[in-house]
């Protein structure tokens, strides 16, 4: 019997898986989802989600409900849920405290019989990788028929893939990463400029993870504005693709498109869709093996450690991340200038247009002033 | 769909005698059987495999082991497939969580509890908390038996266990009697068995040849076939196997269960 390869200790927090499910709760357009579990529980993303427009209430259970159970609990606030909101589409999702001592989430669903769809997630915060919340989330849409069994799959590799990145050279790639602010905008921007006006040819890749790519997309749209002022070439790549993924996923990468053609940007390749974040990185990278390998630049919003070095190494990289603890990683990985847009996803949640970015706006300041 | 039994009891009672007999008596009927078990302790299939302690799923997955079915499921008696779940050391961790976790894995890597004719779960003596109860809320159990003895305090958890059942809204199959020696015993299980809204299925008698099989590794059915007791455990598994209606037992108030160990 094989022992599993012991996994290495990380120590640094990382995503919750609870927080992960309702996530994607959200790209499966869900109104209002119940967390079965402590009232502080997953509260900052409970609270930011509601600017997405789905509702996340807790069954906010106490010492005695860990105790004694918290059926009584779920099966009030379930009703309560359909009386209130009325919602469409419910999710109830576990936490570690309901699931510890045992909870049934479809014990109140057969109580309750509300007559519209229940996804219920029996989903803790204890698993090493948190795309095992999204997979559990997923699980229970297809057992509801909310999603295919073929997009289930294509969910399910392209999570397996970004497990892989994160272990690779992303935030379970040590046992402890320092958290880091990156390199200084103005001085990356400046960096970024000499280049275009001495004529470098660059890439400009947008790579992110689903909603963040409004404001990434800012960057990019930056970069594509300052190339063009001072004609030098630049190939624009995407993951924009608004033909894969969940409706909210489809619709944002619609969305962004309209708005970077709109405002005179040309998208050259469209490398994947907005939830391909773990694979289009190699579909950037093969394009650019076949047809830009002499580029002199390249700039990588979103998922930068997602992108392989093979055909990149010798260009001078400029990375765009939203993880302070990603800097390192991609230090190491050979990117000579990483910057960290802060606090990034929150501001991302509930729009529909492009978000303002601090490296666009250096980057359009200075380039005003060069 | 395989019958999906619970022997429930006081500690030390006797359900896994009962429960491994039971499956062996099945067994030479030519069923096939899955027995899983349930209790930290470990000990419900020892007699099925003339001794031998098997992995429990709690100690490999402690050890961080990649399970698969054959690590975990291990053929006794006639092809009894017998599972431990086992449990983390007494006083740490939550053995609860252990079966429930357990209970999911199981059903994940095997067929055992599937492709079968009947699941026999040897659950601990006190349902302690929520996850003692996974095999039932999963749906992974649709018929209960109650075993105890003629004396109070076996009477007393017997009571207790229909207690949990009925919020359960789980039915209850049968009463067994497993004799103690007590005075009018068979009576007095029999009359409780009644009162809740059931019957009583057998009175397996006291009988030191369980003890002295159990010594060796093995159940009376394998070891001493022929004796008397192991003619009882083949008319109650013979029972089991061929009735299934059960209704949810309605329990009686403490008062009414001391008279009844008087009479
Ligand atoms: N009918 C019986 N006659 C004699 N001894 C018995 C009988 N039933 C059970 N025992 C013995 O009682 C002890 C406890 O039984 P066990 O099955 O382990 O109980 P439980 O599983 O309910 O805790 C064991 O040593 C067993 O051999
Ligand atoms: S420990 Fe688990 S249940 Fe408790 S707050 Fe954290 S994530 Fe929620
Ligand atoms: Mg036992």
């Amino acid at each position: 019997m094989p022992v599993k390869q012991k996994e290495p200790l990380i120590m640094h927090p990382r995503p919750s898986s609870i927080v992960a499910a309702l996530y994607t709760l959200r790209d499966l357009d869900t109104d209002v989802v119940i967390l079965h579990g402590p009232p502080g529980c997953c509260f900052k993303h409970a609270r930011l989600l509601e600017e997405d427009g789905m509702r996340v209430v807790t069954t906010s259970l106490d010492e005695s409900g860990f105790v004694f159970g918290g059926h009584d609990s779920l099966v009030e606030v379930l009703e309560k849920v359909i009386e209130r909101f009325k919602p469409k589409r419910i999710g109830i999702v576990g936490t570690c405290a309901s699931m510890i001592i045992g909870e049934e989430l479809h014990e109140a669903v057969t109580q309750v019989q509300p007559d519209v769809p229940v996804i219920e997630v029996e989903v803790h915060a204890g698993y090493r990788d948190n795309t095992k919340g999204v997979i559990m989330a997923l699980e229970s849409a297809l057992a509801c028929r909310i999603i295919s069994e073929a997009e289930f799959e294509r969910q399910k590799a392209l999570l397996k893939e970004a497990t892989m990145v994160e272990k690779r050279h992303g935030a379970a790639s040590k046992e402890y990463l320092a958290p880091s602010r990156g390199d200084l905008k103005f001085k990356v921007a400046g960096r970024l400029l000499e280049l275009i006006k001495e004529g470098k040819k660059g890439l400009n890749i947008l790579n992110a993870k689903k909603e963040t790519a409004f404001m990434f997309a800012d960057i990019n749209l930056a970069v594509d504005e300052a190339a063009k002022k001072f004609g030098s070439r630049i190939v624009n790549m995407a993951n924009l693709d608004e033909n894969v993924g969940l409706p909210k996923n489809r619709r944002n990468a619609r969305e962004i498109r309209e708005e970077l053609t709109q405002k005179g940007m040309e998208l050259h390749h469209i490398i994947g869709g907005l939830d391909e974040y773990p694979i289009a990185g190699n579909t950037a990278s093969r394009i650019i093996g076949e047809k830009y390998q002499d580029f002199d630049f390249a700039v990588i919003t979103g998922v930068p450690h997602a992108l392989p070095m093979d055909n990149i190494k010798n260009m001078e990289l400029f990375s765009i991340t939203n993880g302070p603890r990603q800097v390192a990683p991609l230090k190491e990985m050979g990117h000579q200038h990483v910057v960290v847009e802060i606090d990034l996803h929150p501001k991302t949640l509930g729009v529909s247009h492009i978000v303002e970015s601090e490296f666009g706006a250096t980057l359009r300041e200075m380039s005003r002033d060069a | 769909m395989p019958k999906q039994i619970a022997i429930y009891g006081k500690g030390g009672i006797g359900k896994s005698s009962t429960a491994s007999n039971v499956a062996a008596a099945c067994a030479d009927e030519g069923y096939r059987v899955t027995i899983i078990g349930c209790d930290p302790k470990s000990d419900s299939s020892i007699t099925l495999l003339r001794g031998r302690r098997i992995p429990t799923i709690m100690d490999l997955m402690r050890e961080g082991m990649d399970i698969k079915e054959e690590d975990i499921v291990f053929n006794g008696y006639k092809g009894v497939k017998c599972v431990e779940i086992g449990g983390p050391e007494p006083g740490i961790g939550c053995a609860g969580r252990g079966i429930i976790v357990a209970i999911s894995l199981l059903k994940k890597i095997s067929k055992a509890i599937e492709d079968t004719d009947l699941v026999i779960y040897d659950v601990p003596g006190d349902i302690v908390c929520g996850g003692f109860v996974a095999p039932v809320k999963k749906g992974l159990v649709n018929e209960a038996y109650v075993l105890t003895s003629g004396e109070y305090m076996p009477l007393y958890a017997a009571n207790n266990i229909c207690k949990g059942l009925s919020r359960l809204e789980m039915t209850l199959n049968g009463v067994i009697c497993n004799s103690r020696g007590a005075p009018n015993e068979e009576n007095i299980v029999s009359e409780f068995a009644k009162e809740i809204g059931s019957q009583l299925l057998a009175f397996i008698p006291k009988d030191v040849l369980v003890q002295t099989c159990e010594r060796e590794g093995f159940s009376v059915i394998e070891n001493a076939p022929d004796s008397n007791i192991a003619g009882v455990y083949r008319k109650l598994a013979r029972s089991i196997m061929t009735r299934n209606e059960g209704k949810i037992p309605v329990p009686l108030d403490d008062a009414r269960l001391r008279e009844l160990t008087r009479i």
